[in-house]
């Protein structure tokens, strides 16, 4: 008997004083639950201090496996207002996922169905909820490319992540993507009491251990709400993109990619059935075309081909060129400008192609080609411009070895070059690069970085500011800009885009062009810039299948500066047709 | 009766005190303390419950001492009549709590008869043994007819589904007759069952381990051929009966609740769970203790029953190693006062009553902080003075006040007297 009682002391020795390591942490994390509490996300803003983007809170039901009842079911089905075979499905959806964390359940339930939850929270043992947060909208401005959206994180970032919890939000496309780790914030850690049912009791240790979530940083956004809606309304219906920046500073005033989505219907719990649709929607609304469509860049490269073509020589400013109506070599090259002679200024505004042409067979003659692609690079073309949004495409801008690799060593001739010089052929651009020229043509020959973001506010009220410096393209010099940008003028005076661009007040200057599309229609080029004296915006415009530029892409563009500069539009009447316009409706093709 | 204060058995009543204190405490802590917001309001009232018990008791602790120990032996067959009837009544008439239908309701107050049972039951084999001369446990008819004394009421205890008391009450056997002259070897092959079962259910190679020593023991003991023979069968039939109840009789939810104490994650949110809470407990209490009514594992509820059969985990948790230990030592003073009482009495009667009770004592104390340790199944028997239970405090305080009152009055209860 003694001796039983011995093995009983023993074994209290054993378990109290030798094991006692095992079991004090054991009974700690029995009674102290650790939970992770989510960081408010960042805001964004816009450049007027605006708010794009922010948070409202949508209530979750959580399940804790181990502690659920499932004798609930029927009363937990009921309180939630769903099947309860859809209960079940996501029980064990969750008892999958870990039998003694917490799952989310039901995301975004309304708040009557959550009070109703947390009335008879005290028979539903395993049942818990969490407040968290969803992105909303509160501009009419859509903007779904620019700003992105959020999805729940996947299991390969949360397992490589310590930043993330299952079920946490991540942003997948646009700013959201771009800036996660500022708009994200640092979780923070609460340990709160239980008891053995998972009651939560209060703080631990008056919540000493607590760390409190840090706030995402907020983002400040070159944005100009106003025009970008504007900018939405004209796209409508249409397929394309505009690009419009301020050509001092490369900030992106309004981005459309057209057609368009809605973040809301992906915010918070996502909509699946929308999800799939614009997933298998045949015009890809996901696609942002204004930074990865990549379209050859036709008559709108004419500025720029101008600028090299003055500065390796092979033209001056009063260099004639002949148009008998085409160019010869070898064969016919058509140029739809009336038959004649052209001068640089008249080439541009008129968009003669034998005109450049003759620039580009004189470049590839002296052996410039590669020179020719080097400084075409310089304004941005043929590689990616790190604008501040994924999913940027660089464009294709050949030189000698690509075409070698393309076509094969000397399987490739001066014919193959000569129709780059009207931005046609193996060549590709996209609306942010084209944009980048304009720009760049419009500051004088200053690179700019093309961006979103100016400033990004953290959690401590400090500011990083990412505002990117300008930088003058060495090779440009004023002389040659002057008659380049002269010729743009004409453009809109009595060239190809003066219906519509020769607006009273404003001077505008740009460049029609028509990209050669294998799958369809032509898709229609304007690049522009205003006020001609003292630029403050650039813009390129595509308008796909739309033909002819100077009835789509021209009217879209001088509207959206009309609206930029002015605050208003004078020409409603040109407002109605452009956001009633069909490219279906128009026939034909201008240069 | 000069000098009763001399002759009293102040260690006993001390211990009792002790005990009771402590009972009392570890009874206010598990439902009184913060835990009580978690707890319906009957089983809060349990720490006053067990306070009228205790005065009740007290009393009858006092009037016992002013019986003489013969009416105890003459009263013997007719208390323990009384206690059958009692106990059938039980089975017909009686309340089911926990399903266990040995309660009966007296004028609103619940008593748990079987605790009684215990009482009667010690009275009356160690009556009929020690009645007669030709009477020993050596004699294969008085033997039987001893052990058949406690096998009726332990088969009624089994049919109020019991199964602790009935266990308590069967432990009885080896040791009543083992004091009452039958040989150690018998005795020791009567309790190998036990023995052999427990190690049996840790693994079958410990079971066999089990019967080869306990039959070597048999032999050293006896030298005799056949019992150790016998021994050596009957405890590999038992090994062999264990695991086929185990892996073919029983469902594995019953199962998986005798496998709770070898293996306590083998389930950790079925069976294991009051095993895992109970050692977790204890082992988080460390050497002094959270304090009381500081306890996570009691005041979050995390223990099982924590007032009656998980007690001791409490006083483990908030009392801590120091606490715990005292708590054996005092119960194991207790023991060896009895053992000791019983051996200097000049009366066989006495003798064994006091041995009985002691045993009584010992299984409680044995199963219940065995079973809180994670070292026996889950049986769910009190602990003797400390666990809340009127009925069960009450026997255990009137079993010990028959033992006070023999030791009282061993010069005049005497058979040279």
């Amino acid at each position: 008997m003694i001796g039983l009682f011995f093995v009983l002391i023993g074994r209290l020795y054993q378990l109290q004083i030798l094991d006692y390591q095992k079991y004090n942490p054991l009974s700690k994390k029995n009674s102290i639950r650790r939970e992770y509490v989510s960081p408010a996300r960042g805001l964004i803003y816009d450049r007027n201090g605006n708010l794009l983007v922010d948070n409202e809170p949508i209530y979750t039901i959580t399940i804790t496996p181990a502690k659920y009842d499932t004798n609930n079911n029927a009363l937990l089905a009921r309180l939630l207002n769903v099947k309860t075979s859809d209960l079940r499905n996501k029980i064990t959806e969750a008892e999958n996922y870990s039998w003694h964390r917490k799952s989310r359940l039901y995301t975004e339930v309304d708040f009557g169905i959550f009070s109703r939850i947390q009335e008879n929270i005290w028979r539903l043992p395993g049942i818990g909820h969490l407040i968290e947060s969803k992105r909303h909208y509160p501009t009419p401005a859509k903007a779904a490319h620019l700003l992105g959206y959020l999805r729940e994180v996947s299991q390969k970032t949360y397992l490589d992540s310590d930043h993330y919890q299952l079920g946490d939000k991540v942003g997948k496309s646009g700013l959201e993507q771009i800036y996660e780790n500022y708009l994200r914030g640092k979780q923070g850690t609460s340990y709160k009491l239980v008891n053995a049912f998972g009651q939560e009791l209060g703080p631990y240790d008056n919540g000493n251990l607590d760390k409190a979530p840090l706030q995402g940083s907020d983002l400040y956004t070159t944005l100009d709400t106003d025009l970008q809606i504007f900018a939405e309304k004209l796209m409508k219906n249409k397929r394309g993109s505009i690009v419009a920046l301020n050509p001092q500073n490369g900030a992106i005033l309004a981005m459309v990619s057209s057609p368009e989505y809605k973040l809301s219907k992906l915010a918070g719990r996502l909509d699946h059935k929308y999800w799939a649709k614009i997933n298998a929607d045949t015009t890809s609304p996901l696609f942002n075309r204004a930074i990865a469509a990549q379209e050859p860049p036709g008559s709108t490269i004419k500025p720029l081909m101008a600028l090299i073509g003055l500065h390796l020589g092979v033209i001056t400013p009063k260099t004639v060129i002949n148009n008998p109506g085409y160019f010869y070599l070898g064969r016919r090259y058509g140029d739809h400008a009336e038959p004649g002679k052209y001068d640089l200024v008249k080439a541009i505004a008129h968009s003669s192609n034998t005109y450049f042409f003759t620039v580009m067979y004189k470049i590839a003659r002296n052996g410039l080609f590669n020179k020719w692609h080097d400084l075409a690079s310089d304004f941005g073309l043929g590689h990616l411009d790190y604008v501040d949004l994924p999913g940027e495409r660089k464009g294709i801008l050949p030189d000698s070895s690509y075409f070698n690799n393309r076509f094969g060593v000397r399987k490739w001739s001066i014919g193959d070059i000569i129709n780059l010089g009207i931005g046609q052929g193996v060549m590709s651009v996209t609306p942010l690069q084209m944009a980048l020229v304009s720009a760049e043509i419009a500051n004088n020959g200053y690179k700019v970085q093309p961006h979103i973001v100016r400033a990004i506010k953290k959690s401590d009220g400090t500011f990083l500011s990412t505002d990117p410096v300008k930088k003058k393209i060495s090779w440009v010099t004023q002389k040659d800009i002057d008659v380049v940008k002269k010729g743009m003028r004409e453009v809109a005076v009595e060239g190809t885009a003066r219906w519509y661009a020769n607006v009273k007040n404003i001077k505008i200057a740009g460049k029609t062009g028509t990209a050669q599309n294998p799958r369809g229609r032509d898709d229609a080029w304007f690049i522009s810039f205003a006020p001609y004296k003292n630029p403050k915006i650039a813009l390129a415009v595509l308008v796909e299948n739309a033909g002819y530029g100077s009835q789509s892409a021209v009217p879209i563009s001088t509207l959206m500066i009309e609206k930029y500069l002015t605050g208003k539009v004078q020409r409603k009447w040109l407002l109605k047709k452009m956001i009633n316009f069909n490219p279906a409706d128009t026939t034909g093709t201008d240069e | 009766m000069n000098n009763w204060y001399k002759n009293f058995d102040w260690i006993l009543v001390l211990c009792w005190i002790a005990l009771t204190l402590i009972g009392l405490a570890a009874i206010y802590s598990a439902t009184q303390g913060p835990v009580s917001q978690f707890l319906p309001s009957y089983i809060q009232e349990n720490f006053f419950k067990q306070l009228l018990w205790v005065a009740i008791s007290i009393v009858i602790l006092i009037i016992v001492q002013f019986t003489a120990p013969r009416t105890f032996q003459q009263g013997s067959y007719l208390f323990y009549a009384f206690c059958i009837l009692l106990m059938i009544s039980t089975l017909l008439f009686g309340v089911e709590i926990n399903g266990a239908r040995s309660w009966i309701s007296i004028a609103g107050v619940r008593f748990q008869v079987s605790e009684i049972m215990k009482i009667g039951t010690i009275l009356a084999v160690s009556n009929y043994l020690t009645s007669r001369r030709n009477i020993s446990a050596e004699k294969l008819s008085s033997a039987l007819i001893a052990v058949g004394i406690i096998l009726l009421p332990t088969g009624l205890t089994l049919l109020q589904n019991d199964t602790g008391t009935a266990l308590v009450l069967l432990s009885l056997i080896p040791v009543m007759l083992f004091w009452s002259g039958l040989p150690r070897g018998i005795s020791l092959f009567i309790i190998s069952p036990a023995i052999i079962g427990y190690f049996a259910v840790i693994q079958w190679y410990w079971g066999i381990l089990a019967v080869l020593i306990v039959s070597i023991a048999v032999f050293l003991i006896q030298k005799r051929t056949w019992l150790t023979l016998t021994s050596l069968i009957f405890g590999i039939i038992i090994v062999a009966g264990v695991h086929i109840a185990l892996y073919q009789v029983l469902e594995p939810h019953q199962r998986a609740r005798i496998e709770a104490f070898t293996n306590p994650s083998f389930d950790p949110h079925g069976a294991g769970w009051n095993v895992i809470q109970a050692k977790t407990a204890i082992g988080s209490g460390g050497l002094t203790g959270k304090g009381f009514m500081k306890g996570t594992q009691t005041q979050l509820r995390f223990l099982p029953e924590q007032w009656t059969d998980f007690i001791y985990c409490v006083i483990g948790e908030e009392f801590g190693f120091i606490g715990a230990s005292i708590v054996i030592i005092i119960f194991l003073i207790m023991l060896m006062r009895l053992l000791n009482v019983a051996g200097s009495h000049n009366h066989p009667f006495a003798q064994l009553v006091i041995v009985g009770i002691a045993s009584i004592f010992f299984v409680h104390i044995l199963i219940n902080i065995g079973s809180a340790m994670g070292l026996l199944p889950v049986i769910g028997i009190p602990l003797p003075f400390i666990s809340y239970g009127g009925s069960a405090f009450m026997s255990n305080t009137f079993m010990l006040a028959i033992a006070l009152n023999m030791e009282l009055y061993h010069r005049d209860f005497s058979i040279f007297v």
